[in-house]
């Protein structure tokens, strides 16, 4: 957008009336989450539900301060937050590369179809028991589980952006005498781009399902573990912190992905 | 006598899909002379596309010949099919890149030759900030990249409205002329065929084979839009417009 010194009044207006509207949906986002918490909080405190259930805004907050106090609040972050990231990056990379190979070789993708396809309908949970005996119960095991939740996507979402790759473009390459993997590096793969970015923000849904998934199976620590932690000896101030933590540290991920998305994607006229 | 360079003896393709086979193009016999501009017309899903991927040995023919050898060809489509990805002046390197000469004296080449035909101020734009005209015109810089002996330009106007094509194919035509490219052009546009080739072959239904061939008598006059004035025109559009209906 090109900066000039004297608007027009149409454009002053149309100016106004963007920052306005901006103005409002930011208040009621802030308001919401101000109210949600005066109710919560308000409703606990003059007892109308009971805290020892629902728990309540400062309650959670003295939970948190406990935990840090104790050195346990950072050590249960990390510990969930690399299995995450782990889960996550493996699930990413190994996923397109699959996808990669089965753009690659049409046989390979014909044979392998069906086997995807079940994998992806299969509910990953139903191989807990078979990751404990194999893995054992350590950070491994919930690795593996994130890993599980966020490959099969992660394979159909990108193979299915590379087999969308233009036909006519294609045809141009070739008749350029291009080969395969010169295909590959100009056309489907930075086609494929905006898809890889979407597949991202999926992807951190999933590593954050697979990880607390796995923890609830096998877990000595995590936030994962203090939810169930928390469940089993009724300490709903603990379940109710660990979520709150949970909420923030996924939003915070899925704003890193879009601050990447703003840096790698630099045409806006794509 | 001009060289012929491209010539295809008694080709014939055959198309296999699971539910049979198609005979696409059969008996084909024509050649190409060094710096002659032929256009091809024919009834639509005669098999016109197949010849020039026929010609620029992307198809091996099933029977009979293509002798191709050691021609240079550039391709044009119905789309632009410039990458959105990359700038102008990337995407006129795109070709250079595939080659693998992409050095500084070739890129200032090609720069030279865009600017040359007015692309100069767009070299940094995406091509969504172009009109469709500039697009083609940046298509055509971008086959002319590499110098191709041959231009192979598949219905490279068909998707443009009729104003912008009357002026691309001015553009084009002019470029090709002045550059003395040796082009084989597939159209359904009769006068677009007549406006712009030395030569004009026309094509039979499936399973295509040259029906006639003509070489249009006129003259010097090589601009498209002149040409539309000369008297010859509408003679050889009636013509052109019976044999390929008849």
């Amino acid at each position: 957008m090109k900066r000039q010194g004297n608007f027009s009044r149409e454009h002053a207006l149309f100016l106004k009336k963007y920052k306005q509207n901006t103005a409002v949906v930011w208040s009621f986002r802030i308001g919401i989450l101000i109210v949600l918490f005066g109710v919560w909080e308000l409703f606990a405190s003059l007892n109308w539900v009971n805290p020892f259930i629902t728990s309540s805004p400062s309650r959670i907050a003295k939970t948190v301060y406990s935990l840090y106090q104790d050195g346990s609040l950072f050590y249960h972050i990390g510990i969930t937050l690399s299995e995450t990231l782990l889960g996550f990056l493996i699930a990413v990379v190994g996923g397109t590369a699959i996808a990669l190979a089965l753009w690659w070789s049409d046989t390979l993708r014909k044979i392998l179809e069906p086997y995807i396809v079940v994998l992806n309908a299969l509910p990953k949970i139903a191989l807990g028991p078979l990751i404990i005996i194999w893995f054992g119960t350590g950070t491994k095991a919930i690795v593996f589980m994130t890993v599980l939740v966020g490959i099969i996507v992660t394979i159909l979402h990108m193979l299915s952006a590379f087999i969308a790759t233009d036909g006519n473009k294609m045809l141009l390459l070739r008749s350029m005498g291009a080969s395969k993997v010169q295909i590959l590096q100009k056309l489907v793969i930075p086609a494929a781009l905006p898809s890889f970015i979407a597949m991202l923000k999926v992807n951190v849904g999933m590593a954050w399902i697979g990880s607390i998934m796995g923890e609830y199976i096998v877990s000595k620590a995590g936030l994962g573990y203090l939810i169930v932690y928390g469940g089993q000896v009724f300490k709903l101030d603990l379940v109710m912190s660990a979520t709150c933590i949970l909420c923030l540290l996924a939003a915070l991920m899925y704003f890193l992905v879009v601050l990447l998305e703003k840096t790698i994607v630099k045409n806006p006229n794509r | 006598m001009k060289k012929e360079i491209l010539r295809f003896r008694d080709v014939k393709l055959v198309y296999h899909t699971l539910r049979g086979e198609t005979i696409a193009v059969e008996n084909l016999t024509f050649s190409l002379k060094e710096g002659e501009f032929i256009a091809v017309i024919g009834p639509s899903g005669c098999g016109k596309t197949t010849l020039l991927s026929l010609a620029a040995g992307l198809l091996p023919p099933s029977d009979g010949e293509v002798l191709n050898d050691g021609l240079s060809f550039g391709y044009m489509l119905q789309k632009d099919e410039l990458f959105p990805w990359r700038t102008i002046e990337k995407n006129i390197f795109l070709p250079l890149e595939i080659k693998k000469i992409n050095t500084a004296e070739n890129r200032e080449r090609v720069k030279l030759l865009a600017e040359k035909y007015g692309l100069s101020e767009f070299l940094h734009s995406y091509p969504s900030q172009l009109s469709g005209g500039m697009r083609q015109r940046a298509a055509l810089i971008r086959t002319l990249a590499t110098n191709p002996d041959v231009l192979l330009l598949d219905e490279p106007f068909s998707a443009l409205d009729y104003q912008t094509r009357l002026n691309v194919t001015e553009d084009v035509s002019q470029i090709i002329r002045s550059e003395r490219k040796t082009a084989l052009l597939i159209t359904h546009d009769i006068s677009e065929a007549i406006s712009l080739a030395d030569r004009v072959l026309v094509l039979s239904a499936r399973p295509a084979t040259v029906r006639f061939a003509h070489e249009l008598d006129f003259g010097d006059v090589v601009n498209p839009l002149k040409r539309r004035e000369e008297r010859n025109f509408s003679a050889w559009f009636e013509r052109l417009w019976r044999e390929l209906n008849g």
